[in-house]
């Protein structure tokens, strides 16, 4: 037994000792790949550049210095942090109500054989309709405010949370259950310590899916009727023919999305630190 | 006289139980933990017919007993560990296990599976206190049994690993341990070192029988491998083919504490081997 201890540890070391190694040449592979990245980015920014005015009209792809220019007035008249602000809040209600009511559901039908059989089907159905069309409706429903956006946000991070929580649960590992039953879990035991953490990985899976859906949502409800928000700001300057500003708004959205995901991405980390990281799956032939 | 107190309500009936384990204990007879009675599974196969797995099977297992159950794969040994543990509920028959009827989920027993089954998401620590409930268990005597488990596994120094940092040895070790840490009075493991190499096997099995050698709880072992049956056991259990059925019991007349690594020099092992390979090859003719 102290045998084999020791064996493991040696083990240990020398793959740490590979580690390093392997360590100085991904530093330099990862320099590496930053730089093309940088220079394929700015390249395609340069060409863009160039383009406007002189091989494609200005009107219909702007271009990166006149974006940058109306970004920095948008801000500085502090419209565009209004219009921003305003979408910041259909999301940040929508979204995680969405979350916890897709993921509770999910969970629900997942312990409960009758409740799936009822109305599975019914969701099946309702997951049918393209929920994007349903935003008008909203409109009529809940007003030109910022509540029909929010509807529309919670339709659509819902479904794909619910889906993927009921997809955790069905495949959930009958055996790990069955043993911490016998170690004498009880309900909340084996919520919080079995099943939650097992299908976990799924969970995330639904929340990272649904952070862009959820910006999608926001505009769209906005693009059919509003008076606020970056998706009214970006209707109106293409309106206008402002393509510049159409740009702005794009950026901010996908700013949004990118910090949305970045901060789910941190949590998702520290909740699956458990999990052995496989990055690349190498396909040896 | 066990049928009729199992028709009285629970508080009796484990006060009747009570009593008897303690009587039991005193005069040396009876002093049964496990009691399998005409026990018939059946399965439904996936074209509606059905499939027997367990024909009345009975079987009986005193306290502080170390059985082991060979058959051929797939005979239905786990199926009996389950039922036992009443994870999967019975075709006909019935088992009382501390003389009352097993019905549902039967809390008073470890299970060690096949594969370790620990908790991925859970550090080794955390996998092991599991069954250590804070009704049962103070504080202290959580992290004191903790302790000592850990140490007697040979794992201190790994509590705070995560099961897919440690390897298949350890993890067994784990699994092992976690079923014991809580002190149920029987233990079901189902081949516990299948999939493990042979060296790694030896040295978890003389592991294994030193931690028991301490409180000699009741331990039921499957397993398929001959040597590791009489190895282990007071008593092997040999079953047959589907619909399974106890073919034969074999005593295990060796002394204890045994030395696992030489257990072909130790006395009595030639005989019991003998035997059980005796009744083996009759059940491997018979199915040519």
């Amino acid at each position: 037994m102290a045998q084999e201890t020791s064996q493991e540890q040696t083990r240990s070391a020398g793959a740490a000792v590979a580690a390093s190694q392997a360590g100085g040449f991904l530093w330099k592979r990862g320099l590496w790949v930053t730089f093309l990245r940088v220079a394929i980015i700015g390249g395609f920014l340069l060409l863009w550049e160039i383009a406007s005015g002189n091989w494609i009209e200005p009107f219909l792809i702007s271009s990166p210095s006149r974006i940058l220019a109306s970004m920095v007035t948008g801000f500085r008249s502090g419209d565009l942090i209004q219009h921003s602000w305003v979408t910041l809040q259909e999301i940040a209600i929508g979204f995680p109500v969405g979350v916890f009511l897709g993921i509770g559901l999910g969970y629900a039908f997942g312990r409960s054989q009758l409740l799936a059989e009822i109305f599975e089907p019914i969701i099946i159905a309702l997951n049918g309709i393209p929920r994007t069309a349903l935003a008008p409706l909203f409109i009529v429903w809940l007003g030109i405010g910022i509540w029909s956006k929010v509807g529309v946000v919670f339709l659509l991070t819902f479904f794909l949370n619910f889906f993927n929580t009921y997809a955790g649960m069905r495949q959930m590992d009958q055996e790990y259950i069955d043993l911490a039953r016998l170690m004498g879990a009880k309900r909340w035991k084996l919520t919080f310590k079995v099943i939650l953490p097992a299908i976990s990985p799924y969970v995330f899976t639904g929340i990272r899916t649904s952070i862009p859906f959820s910006v999608i949502g926001a505009i769209v409800g906005e693009f059919v009727a509003a008076t606020e928000g970056v998706g009214y700001f970006i209707r109106q300057a293409a309106g206008l023919f402002r393509t510049a500003d159409v740009f702005v708004g794009i950026i901010v959205l996908m700013l949004i999305v990118i910090a949305m995901d970045k901060i789910a991405e941190l949590i998702e980390r520290r909740a699956l630190q458990w999990q052995a990281r496989a990055d690349h799956v190498t396909i040896q032939g | 006289m066990l049928g009729e107190f199992m028709e009285q309500d629970d508080q009796l009936s484990s006060s009747e139980t009570a009593s008897r384990k303690a009587s039991d204990t005193t005069q040396g007879t009876n002093g049964l933990v496990i009691q399998v009675e005409n026990v018939t599974k059946a399965f439904l196969t996936p074209d509606q017919g059905t499939m027997v797995a367990l024909q009345e099977i009975n079987l009986d297992v005193p306290y502080g007993e170390f059985v082991t159950v060979v058959g051929p794969s797939g005979c239905g040994k786990s199926t009996l560990l389950k039922l036992i543990a009443g994870l999967t509920p019975l075709s006909g028959g019935r088992i009382l296990y501390q003389g009352s009827e097993v019905q549902g989920l039967n809390t008073k027993v470890g299970y060690v599976p096949q594969e370790s089954k620990l908790f991925p998401w859970l550090t080794l620590e955390e996998n092991v206190a599991f069954g250590l409930d804070s009704k049962r268990y103070s504080r202290q005597e959580r992290e004191h049994q903790l302790r000592h488990f850990i140490n007697l596994a040979g794992l201190s120094g790994f509590e705070k690993y995560y099961p897919a940092q440690l390897s298949g040895g350890m993890g067994k070790r784990a699994s092992i341990i976690r079923a014991l840490a809580y002190e149920p009075p029987v233990i079901l493991m189902d081949e516990p070192f299948g999939p493990l190499d042979a060296q790694t096997r030896m040295v978890l099995q003389d592991e294994l029988l030193k931690i028991w050698e301490q409180k000699r709880q009741t331990i039921v072992f499957v397993t398929h491998d001959l040597v590791e049956a009489v190895a282990l056991a007071d008593r092997v259990v040999v079953m047959t083919h589907r619909p399974a059925n106890v073919k034969d019991v074999i005593q295990v007349p060796m002394d204890r504490p045994r030395n696992i690594f030489e257990i072909h020099r130790q006395e009595g092992f030639d005989e019991a081997y003998g035997r059980l390979w005796n009744i083996f090859r009759h059940e491997l003719n018979i199915k040519r």
